[in-house]
């Protein structure tokens, strides 16, 4: 469904150029229906294997494909839901605005998109601020709108980058109910986080990446071991780039 | 099409709503009330500083549209990280790069057509209270002149869309268009001064010669599309100069915008 096959990057930064490992020979299999988390501390190299996945970044090295089709061509992308870390959209827009051009650039007929947009809005609780610019919205509710950007199209995978950044309780068990939702209904969700409770409570299997490179992946039940965290394996897998674990 | 149009569409209402545009119609509109006071004051050549101030104040208000506006609609995309969200869609970047220059292209058009409106009516009120300093006047000739600024301003867009596929901030997009737009409306004036110095009594390097040459083939020559004069002296402007002109137009900005999505194909977003 998902595969990452030996994707390697490098940026330069800076004025010197100084290169910048950011992924190095990641390989990663997703299966269909599948809740894949994807775990590593800040900077580790999750957002860019996402952005590999969107062709938004182009890799060095190696082949990245979904539905057995190269994420180069755009054609995929009507398969695919996105949902950015921190996402921005456009100022003056109102969130049936939003989900017109998530629906129909990605193919839906305009009477489609009239059934499903209040649906989908009243799911991530926005139907009643539907018509007020996106600007006026709280951090949490343009979050819940990538989140229906992501979904209104039904795509069959779901890449998620931290959804639940910034947001509330309320915000967080809405979105982690929609996740749910999503199993349920088979989609394929691929979900970065850091953070360790929602990994758990959702997902199938587990990836564990740091300095760009895959330090443990499998399903969730068989890589922690009995009597142990997810927090203990996670700090373990990244001891290396720590300098040891942290007392 | 038909992956450019949900995207041009949601450029154009960002366009529409954006609170500059009111700044800029009020500044249009001051200059279409001044253009009334203006004639009222000299006395002189009513009809044509009329029509040449109702003319002047859309060029000069379109163009601050594209300078201020947008050149922000593409470059808020690439501050902001909005295009993450546009092309996660199923839209290349080429097609991103000819769906905003779309919506862009139907904000000018829309703008120009209001602006146009209202210079129309400025120029009426004007010939209304002073009649006889309209003796040659027609309506068509203004016409054609707002047609072809409106053209002049999408070719500009065009230009800031090329510059914006490769510069790193907006700031740098919108000097490049600035210099673009005042190359582009002095430069074939600036030629046929260097090509014949000697008419007016100057020197010219051969350096200079050959650095206005390149100037004026690697910018578009604006002050083709500027017929003001012909439209304040209702003097004839012939169907084969507007149809080069328009042929002239679109082809540049075509050149322009298909270049842009070429440099912009190669770009990545991290």
């Amino acid at each position: 469904m998902v595969s990452i096959q030996g994707i390697s990057k490098t940026f330069r930064e800076g004025l010197s150029s100084r290169k910048v490992q950011a992924l190095q020979r990641l390989t990663l299999e997703i299966a269909s229906g599948e809740v894949f988390g994807f775990l590593g501390p800040n900077g580790a190299g999750k957002s860019t294997s996402i952005k590999v996945l969107l062709n938004l970044i182009r890799p060095d090295d190696g082949k990245a494909t979904i539905l057995d089709r190269d994420v180069s061509d755009r054609r995929v992308r009507r398969q695919v839901g996105y949902l950015p870390e921190n996402p921005y959209f456009y100022d003056y827009l109102n969130a049936d605005e939003l989900l017109w051009f998530g629906g129909r650039s990605s193919g839906m007929t305009a009477d489609d998109l009239r059934h499903k947009t209040p649906a989908l809005l009243e799911r991530v609780g926005l139907l009643e601020a539907r018509k007020r610019p996106l600007r006026t919205y709280s951090k949490g509710m343009v979050q819940r709108a990538g989140l229906a950007l992501a979904l209104i199209h039904d795509p069959a995978v779901v890449i998620l980058d931290e959804p639940m950044s910034g947001l509330d309780p309320v915000g967080r068990k809405m979105v982690g109910d929609l996740i749910l939702d999503l199993k349920h209904q088979g989609k394929t969700v691929f979900f970065s986080s850091h953070i360790l409770n929602d990994i758990e409570r959702f997902c199938d299997r587990i990836g564990i990446i740091a300095g760009g490179r895959l330090r443990l992946v499998g399903e969730l039940d068989k890589v922690v071991p009995a009597g142990e965290t997810l927090e203990g394996l996670f700090l373990r897998a990244i001891a290396d780039d720590f300098g040891g674990l942290p007392s | 099409m038909r992956p450019l149009w949900p995207l041009a569409v949601i450029t154009f209402k960002e366009g529409i709503r954006n609170r500059a545009l009111y700044g800029i119609f009020l500044l249009a509109l001051l200059l279409f009330v001044a253009n009334f006071l203006i004639c009222g004051m000299i006395m002189q050549e009513v009809g044509k500083v009329a029509v040449d101030v109702a003319l002047s104040a859309v060029s000069f208000s379109g163009l601050l549209l594209v300078l201020f506006v947008g050149i922000n609609l593409l470059a808020k995309d690439l501050d902001r990280r909005t295009i993450y969200m546009v092309l996660a869609r199923p839209i290349s970047r080429r097609h991103y790069i000819w769906g905003k220059f779309l919506g862009m292209a139907m904000l000018i058009v829309t703008a120009t057509a209001m602006l146009g409106g209202c210079a129309l009516l400025s120029i009426g009120s004007v010939r209304w209270a002073f009649p006889s300093y309209f003796p040659r006047f027609a309506w068509s000739p203004v016409l054609l002149a707002l047609m072809l600024i409106t053209l002049m301003l999408v070719l500009l867009a065009g230009m800031s869309f090329l510059f914006a596929s490769f510069a790193t901030s907006s700031f740098v997009t919108l000097i490049l268009t600035v210099v673009s737009y005042l190359i582009g409306h002095g430069v074939a004036a600036i030629k046929a001064l260097v090509e014949s110095p000697a008419a007016v009594g100057i020197e010219v390097s051969a350096t200079t010669v050959r650095v206005v040459k390149a100037a004026y083939y690697l910018f578009p020559n604006l002050s083709l599309f500027d017929i003001k004069v012909q439209a304040a002296h209702n003097l004839p402007v012939s169907w084969t100069y507007l149809a080069g002109t328009v042929a002239y137009g679109l082809f540049y900005t075509a050149l322009s915008v298909t270049l842009a999505g070429l440099v912009f194909s190669r770009r990545e977003f991290p």
